[in-house]
């Protein structure tokens, strides 16, 4: 009988060595990965270090509540050596982590209590507990478990479902005014709700201006087209061929290209 | 006046005639920041450079017809910029299923003495604006995001009121006469830039009314 339970005890025991073993490598590349590819690193894999971490977490949990893994608090360990000197087959157990099994290692490695901050917060925490009675308890837990099945279901649904809600949302919110459009476009067109500025710098545009015109009107039609017409030609020609056409004090003769260039050599 | 349209006109030699394309569209302030941020990210990567123009109208009136149109622009951020005169033409009433509005377009670089000058030729300024915003390019497709302002005492460019609450988006290409894959390449950006802004052919002869 006892033979048995030190061998379901030796076997648990390696079981759970080897799954922590394997939650150590997963740490140790993920740790590994964060300190040296830090650049190149991207959500969804750091996701999937977290769920493998979650994961062997899980089975480490199952392998202990597992009915054939003996109840490991009935077992003690109680350190029988402790020294001050380096032991190197223990430092070589533990890749280096632990030279000495000394004094100040027990408290850490040993330990079977959590931490006192902790211990504290889980003392008032049943502190609470016990001070708001079971039927409140009761309907505290009837809410949460409310709570979480309608997320889960939520979650659940199909992702058809989810979407045209999400996109019906969306369209409610307006990222344009038809109205301000057309406000803009009449401004920019014609100046629509811009005000108009004063007429008194109008000068009407009549081959009245002609007859002596500045010199340097002439010198234009010349470089435009090397036509000659004569000043004070008939207002405006329309239907010439040619490209645009400014009445009177800049056009002279018909069809030539480059208008706006000789005007601006001016 | 207007210059007669383009496909009647015989080439006579000089420049290309060069059509603009365009579709525009507005945007509220709220939404700007994700505008911007589509924007970079579809766009040509440069550095997203910013302008503040100050747009002067100019209008020739002639005795018959529709006065004559010209636009004088200049630069408030980089003020020994030389000036920008433009023609914009009628938009061209051609083929209905063309996505984009086309007119002709001509360009010009000017001297700080435009103003004076176009005033002697005997234009008038009918009105004049401030634009402040983004400007990103893809290729040869041209993305303004403007904010624009009314000025409140001619020639004051610093006591501006904002016109409305929306950036106005306008989507331009200049290419050549006849080129009519032009509108479709605009067409297809601008549905990437759905539901944000809706960046459409508005045609300004039907908004004056």
């Amino acid at each position: 009988m006892q033979q048995r339970e030190e061998k379901h005890l030796e076997a648990s025991l390696e079981s759970l060595i080897t799954q922590v073993a394997h939650v150590k490598n997963a740490l140790h590349s993920f740790i590994f990965k964060l300190e040296n590819e830090y650049e190149r690193l991207t959500w969804p894999s750091v996701l999937d270090n977290f769920a493998l971490l979650s994961g062997q977490l899980n089975t480490i949990n199952k392998l202990l509540k597992n009915e054939k893994t003996p109840s490991f608090r009935n077992q003690l360990i109680i350190p029988l050596l402790l020294s001050q000197d380096r032991d190197d087959d223990l430092a070589k157990v533990t890749e280096q982590r632990v030279p000495v099994f000394s004094h100040e290692i027990v408290p850490d490695y040993l330990r079977t209590k959590p931490d006192p901050e902790v211990e504290e917060q889980e003392k008032l925490l049943s502190i609470e507990a016990a001070r708001i009675g079971p039927e409140v308890a009761q309907k505290q837990i009837q809410t949460l478990n409310k709570l979480c099945s309608n997320l889960l279901e939520k979650l659940s649904n199909p992702r058809d479902e989810r979407d045209a809600e999400s996109a019906a949302l969306r369209q409610n919110k307006c990222w344009f005014n038809p109205a301000d459009t057309s406000a803009l476009v009449g401004a920019v067109a014609f100046g629509k709700g811009l005000s108009k500025c004063p007429k008194n710098k109008y000068i009407p545009c009549a081959p009245s201006l002609m007859p002596g015109g500045p010199p340097t009107l002439q010198q234009v039609t010349m470089g435009a087209a090397g036509q000659q017409g004569p000043l004070g030609g008939p207002p405006q020609q329309q239907g010439q061929p040619g490209r645009t056409s400014l009445p009177v004090a800049i056009r002279q003769g018909r069809g030539f290209a480059g208008t706006f260039q000789a005007v601006i050599r001016v | 006046m207007e210059a007669p349209p383009v496909t009647v006109m015989p080439v006579t030699g000089g420049t290309i005639n060069m059509m603009e394309y365009l579709l525009q569209g507005s945007v509220l302030d709220q939404a700007l920041e994700s505008l911007l941020h589509r924007l970079r990210g579809l766009c040509d990567n440069m550095e997203p450079s910013t302008f503040t123009d100050h747009e002067l109208v100019y209008l020739l009136k002639g005795q018959q017809g529709n006065p004559f149109i010209l636009r004088a622009r200049r630069s408030l951020s980089q003020p020994a910029a030389p000036w920008h005169l433009r023609y914009l033409g009628q938009p061209e009433v051609g083929d209905k299923s063309r996505h984009a509005l086309v007119r002709n377009c001509v360009d010009v670089a000017a001297s700080h003495s435009l103003p004076e000058f176009l005033n002697e030729m005997g234009f008038r300024m009918d009105h004049e604006f401030v634009a402040n915003g983004h400007i990103f390019r893809k290729g040869a497709m041209k993305v303004v995001v403007s904010k624009l302002s009314r000025i409140l005492v001619p020639g004051n460019t610093d006591n501006t009121e904002r016109l409305s609450l929306s950036y106005l988006v306008e989507l331009s290409v200049l290419a050549p006469a006849g080129q009519d894959t032009v509108s479709e390449d605009m067409r297809s950006f601008a549905e990437q830039l759905k539901p944000l802004v809706h960046l459409e052919k508005i045609d300004p002869s039907k908004q004056r009314h």
